[in-house]
């Protein structure tokens, strides 16, 4: 921006912007002060809802003794090959919708109607041919990602305004360089947005498989703590998963952003 | 007048008719055309909106086949777009993802020469339009003014013969505009690339243009053709320039009531 401002044509410089992340901290912080507040009045029975400090300290426990890295590290294991999966899948899916009106007519109606059915809905069907080791949720996340990767990219791709197509025309662009030097770098946007969503849609999916069948993982912890009645355990591994969940997305908003870097700040 | 004329036939219309359909509707974009344009000729085209001055340009950009006769350019039939023929559009359509040096290099794609040379072109035309030390910028660290410059560049850096400029200024604010047509016409001195400008400010085509096409709406036709005394001052206060300023108005509120004068005076 710098460059710009020392212009005497150039564009106004934009009002200062405050940091935000202290901002994003007050709604927790309130939350958690109601809860401790409603803990040491006796409001809520402690085998419903713990203190905050209990659920602090089954934090220190599962991470000291191991058990969360051991239960994250499976969960974030399965999460990052079903994304892995369904993110290649769905590019190269909505990249062919994209390109051949042919192929798209033959497959879209078909795929919107499988996308319909929440993931947790293919789970009774699929246990049957797959079980429910870890093939049947490595396809469940795979679909998860699959969805919006590849409807985003094909939007994504569809959407390059046209007065951006005619420029390339002007300048002769054949086919392939079209797609290479405009409709590849406007699309990014996009995808990445159907990315994220991926992402987040397959760590939701995740623990919902491990809810339903599984030994090991978050999912697993939380199915586990209620078993025992330990609600410091559900509540500890609730905000682990949440954490893990916010820290995925704030990756990919990185990435993102990195290959963003021509966009307005 | 005679040197005009043995340039004549560099961008030639031969009655051209274009139909749109809008909204179910068939829309007479253009019928029955002529236009004979010479090689370096700076010839503005000034009509109202939806008098199909753009589709004029479109058809000459090869972005748009005519429906009804033939547009050429030096001798031979357009059917598609040419990196002879540069074109700059009303908005700058700059690749936001691209530097403004990258912009202009990406006209070159498909030019012939190696990689620096192509480099080297883009920097000179980068400096032809004033904006040397911002080959790194993006297109949102530019104002209006910058952006559409940059865009003139590209639209330049093929070394075309012909120059198609469809409202350039039109989204730039009066002083950025008044400016950019002094460099514009610096330009066109220097390079005499046959330049055609789309316009629906008279000031900005008697500014510009030695002559001046005046187009007229439903169907868009030509009205009447303005070949401006190359003596003529490029200047308001001027009585010469205001009375032409007049009759051009005059042609334009008269619509396609005075076609046949139009005509007569073009194939004169």
């Amino acid at each position: 921006m710098s460059l710009a401002l020392s212009l005497p044509e150039a564009a106004p410089p934009r009002s200062v912007r405050w940091p935000r992340w202290p901002v994003a901290l007050l709604l927790p912080a309130l939350l958690l002060a109601a809860w401790q507040i409603a803990s040491q009045r006796g409001w809520i029975a402690p085998g419903i809802l713990p203190a905050p400090g209990e659920v602090w300290l089954t934090l220190r426990e599962l991470w000291e003794s191991g058990d969360l890295a051991s239960h994250a590290a499976w969960s974030m294991g399965r999460v990052v090959q079903g994304f892995l999966l369904g993110a290649a899948g769905g590019l190269l899916l909505g990249t062919a919708m994209a390109l051949s009106p042919r192929f798209e007519a033959y497959v879209r109606p078909s795929f919107l109607a499988i996308a319909q059915v929440p993931v947790i809905g293919w789970v009774p069907l699929l246990m049957l041919p797959l079980g429910i080791e870890e093939v049947l949720k490595l396809v469940i996340l795979t679909k998860a990602a699959l969805v919006p990767v590849t409807l985003n990219t094909r939007d994504g791709l569809r959407a390059v305004p046209q007065r951006w197509v005619e420029v390339a025309l002007a300048f002769r662009y054949s086919r392939a360089q079209l797609l290479r030097h405009v409709v590849l770098p406007a699309a990014v946007p996009p995808v990445f947005t159907g990315l994220r969503y991926g992402l987040t849609s397959c760590w939701k999916a995740l623990v919902a498989v491990e809810l339903l069948a599984s030994s090991e993982g978050l999912g697993y912890l939380l199915v586990w703590g209620r078993q025992m009645f330990q609600m410091d355990l559900v509540i500890a591994g609730i905000l682990v998963i949440a954490a893990i969940g916010f820290a995925f997305d704030a990756v990919l908003a990185r990435i993102e952003a990195r290959l963003q870097r021509w966009r307005a700040a | 007048m005679t040197l005009q004329q043995d340039r004549s036939g560099w961008l030639t219309a031969r009655g051209v008719g274009k139909r749109f359909a809008i909204a179910g509707r068939e829309v007479r974009a253009l019928a029955g055309l002529d236009l004979d344009i010479a090689s370096g000729e700076f010839i503005a085209i000034l009509g109202a909106s939806g008098c199909g001055k753009s589709t004029l340009l479109r058809l000459f950009a090869g972005l748009e086949t005519p429906d009804e006769g033939e547009v050429r350019h030096a001798g031979a039939r357009i059917s598609g777009p040419s990196l002879a023929r540069g074109i700059v559009f009303q908005e700058h359509r700059l690749f936001p993802w691209l530097t403004v040096a990258q912009n202009v290099e990406a006209a070159l794609l498909n030019a012939p020469g190696s990689k620096p040379a192509k480099r080297q072109t883009a920097t000179e035309l980068i400096a032809l339009v004033g904006l040397s030390g911002f080959e790194g910028a993006y297109p949102h660290q530019l104002s209006g003014g910058m952006a559409q410059r940059a865009a003139i560049a590209r639209g330049l850096v093929n070394r075309p013969d012909t120059l198609l400029l469809d409202e350039p200024f039109g989204a730039l604010d009066a002083l950025t505009r008044a400016h950019l047509q002094r460099e514009l016409r610096r330009i066109w001195q220097r390079q005499r690339t046959t330049t055609l400008l789309v316009t629906h400010d008279v000031d900005e085509a008697l500014l510009l243009g030695e002559r001046v096409v005046v187009m007229t709406p439903r169907p868009g036709r030509i009205a009447r053709i303005f070949a401006l005394p190359p003596e003529l001052p490029r200047d308001h206060a001027d009585p010469d320039f205001a009375r032409l300023r007049g009759k051009i108005l005059a042609t334009l509120d008269a619509g396609p009531a005075v076609p046949a004068a139009g005509l007569t005076e073009h194939a004169a």
